[in-house]
């Protein structure tokens, strides 16, 4: 984290609401944080957390319940929330683009992988056909995919999954992003194909020196590839620091209880910690720090007032009362 | 006594039959030998594709083996009647993968964990089933009163504690789990987890636990068998795989588990890398980094390494 650093993407106060029956639902309650160039960031939460909202509203994808109610998503100058349906469509795919989850779900089923993949170049590059054409197969050799000619003729129902994936990142790649969105990119996949796809992303996002944001739920997979980790919880980051830090020693009871919960590769355990009750419901009365009815360490200012940010230094930043006062 | 499984030689092949020509033939399982021993959890990991859903079916009886046999408490489930067949059913129980899809959305929970009751005429009277459904809620962590609640006012752990009553409502002597666990946030994973660790030693269940993740194996497992491509190519007992993990495939699946203790490890080698060696006889010769030329034309057979420990692979022994 070095301070001459300009942040790519800053993304200042963010809440979103939800249009629900019983009225607003707040998803995501003033997200702040700066995305620094050619750095990884991990986000990490529970389904339910808001991470896959926190992803969609980048680029405004949200669904039309959704919106934005307050604050900024600053991208070269320009804030995203705020930017004409015009003037974003130049940003999506071209400077800021994403991959979800499912891969096989996110193809179209009924064209070719190379008719998809030149889709994306021709609508935003002058080219004609032929040159589209030369480059998807030079993507798909980028991604490691054998025989790109030939597999560019293929559909996607001959592609494995881990395969599928691959494509996917040569779509979003395709015009040389500025910043790479991957929403749970690998939790469709096998282990050993979920450890190629990271060293993948990895790969590319260090020889194209582009920032990316890394969204998913198992800790382990943001380990290997981020290079600063935010923790949310219930729409709050609730612990943001650079990922060495944070996995050596982890600050807020949520991400010790969360890291205490995975299951060790390396040693039998008789039992798995575990953080008791479950998350909050979105709407819910609020009143004091969202964890506190699971934390062990909550007394009575947690379930009074929520506690902000406490910045420890390092880049560290807790959203804790045990870190009042503390330096 | 016999062993609660024993599955011999069992080959299962997929067939789809043509008007013209050969019949589409796609063999799944190949050769497979097990034993699920009393109070044990028998671990199966490989990769999707595999084969270990098919092994489920087929064990569930809910396919039929091609050939070979899959003794359930000693009787071959190819050859016994119908009706025999439904009373292994109280014998044996299964929880799958996905919690969301396992419950139908129109039946409360007192009717979900009914139906099995019902089916082999169990628990008749009124009070008694009560009873006996709030005692079921309440050993997988839920609570009475949520008994005549929907799936859909449920969370993905809950659910998961409700299809695991459901199975164990016939008070079963096995219960198959397939990857129960794979579809769940890290947290809830842990609490779903450690309740199989408990019901597991309370029942005395034998328990055939399927998974791809190998630090959940670790956790619950005593013994894990590894698949690849319908063969089971390396046996163990659990901490006697991880500690000495004898089989290429094995090692690449184990340095591919991601973990936040330790930094990575060099990258699997596990991309078909060698697509000329598809007709050998060791199904992983495509992706190994270690094979040798005798390997070509070696059978595939198993050589036990160390009590218990059976591997097939005849580069043996690796070091640690």
């Amino acid at each position: 984290m070095t301070g001459t650093d300009e942040p790519i993407l800053q993304v200042r106060d963010l809440t979103i609401e939800f249009a629900a029956e019983q009225g607003r639902l707040p998803v995501l309650h003033g997200l702040d944080y700066a995305l620094p160039k050619g750095r990884v960031l991990g986000v990490v939460g529970e389904s339910g957390s808001g991470k896959t909202v926190h992803a969609l509203s980048l680029l405004r994808l949200l669904p039309p319940t959704a919106h934005i109610c307050r604050g900024e998503i600053c991208y070269k100058g320009k804030n995203l929330a705020l930017l004409k349906e015009k003037e974003l469509r130049k940003i999506r795919g071209h400077k800021i683009s994403m991959i979800f989850q499912d891969p096989s779900a996110s193809l179209n089923p009924v064209l070719t992988i190379g008719e998809q993949l030149t889709e994306t170049l021709l609508a935003h590059r002058k080219l004609s056909k032929e040159a589209a054409r030369s480059k998807a197969a030079r993507l798909l050799e980028k991604v490691g995919i054998s025989e790109p000619e030939k597999r560019l003729k293929e559909y996607p129902f001959q592609f494995s999954g881990g395969m599928c994936q691959r494509v996917m990142i040569a779509m979003a790649l395709a015009l040389e992003p500025d910043i790479l969105i991957a929403d749970e990119p690998t939790t469709a996949l096998d282990v050993t194909v979920q450890a190629q796809i990271l060293q993948l992303i990895k790969q590319l996002q260090q020889e194209s020196g582009m920032s990316a944001i890394f969204i998913t739920h198992n800790l382990a997979v943001v380990a290997g590839v981020a290079d600063e980790v935010l923790v949310l919880y219930a729409g709050r980051c609730m612990e943001q620091a650079p990922a060495a830090r944070l996995f050596a020693d982890p600050q807020h009871p949520y991400t010790q209880g969360l890291l205490h919960s995975l299951a060790p590769v390396e040693k039998k355990v008789d039992r798995l910690p575990v953080i008791a009750g479950h998350p909050p419901v979105p709407g819910e009365p609020e009143g004091g720090c969202p964890f506190a009815p699971r934390c062990p360490f909550a007394f009575e200012k947690c379930r009074q007032a929520c506690p902000p940010l406490f910045e420890l230094g390092g880049g560290r930043r807790v959203r804790c009362w045990l870190q009042e006062g503390k330096k | 006594m016999t062993v609660p499984v024993a599955i011999k030689q069992l080959y299962k092949t997929y067939t789809r039959r043509r008007w013209l020509g050969k019949n589409w033939e796609k063999p799944v399982l190949k050769d497979i030998n097990l034993t699920l021993e009393e109070n044990h959890v028998l671990g199966l990991v490989g990769e999707s594709g595999c084969g270990k859903s098919t092994l489920c079916k087929v064990l569930l009886g809910i396919e039929t083996p091609s050939s070979g046999q899959v003794l359930v408490c000693g009787k071959d489930t190819a050859r016994i009647s119908k009706s025999e067949f439904k009373k292994l059913r109280r014998v044996m129980q299964v929880v799958y993968q996905d919690p969301y899809s396992s419950l139908d959305p129109r039946m409360t929970v007192r009717q979900i964990l009914s139906e099995p009751l019902d089916i082999h005429g169990l628990k008749k009277d009124r009070a008694e089933r009560s009873a006996f459904l709030s005692e079921l809620l309440a050993s997988v962590g839920l609570s009475a009163a949520q008994l005549d609640r929907y799936p859909h006012e449920f969370s993905g752990g809950q659910r998961q504690r409700i299809c695991i009553a459901r199975a164990l409502a016939l008070d079963p002597k096995i219960l198959v789990a397939d990857e129960p666990v794979s579809a769940l946030d890290v947290s809830v994973q842990a609490q779903i987890l450690n309740l199989l660790k408990e019901i597991k030693t309370e029942r005395r269940l034998s328990m055939l636990f399927v998974t791809h993740d190998f630090a959940v194996a670790r956790f619950l497992c005593d013994d894990i068998a590894v698949m690849y491509q319908g063969r089971i190519v390396e046996r163990a007992p659990a901490e006697e795989l991880f500690e000495n993990p004898q089989h290429p495939y094995t090692r690449a699946l184990l340095s591919a588990v991601p973990s936040v203790r330790a930094p990575r490890r060099e990258p699997p080698a596990t991309r078909q890398e060698w697509p000329e060696r598809e007709q050998w006889n060791c199904p992983f010769a495509g992706r190994c980094p270690y094979a040798q030329p005798s390997c070509e034309k070696a059978p595939f057979a198993f050589q036990e390494v160390a009590p218990r420990h059976s591997c097939s692979c005849g580069l043996l022994p690796f070091k640690k």
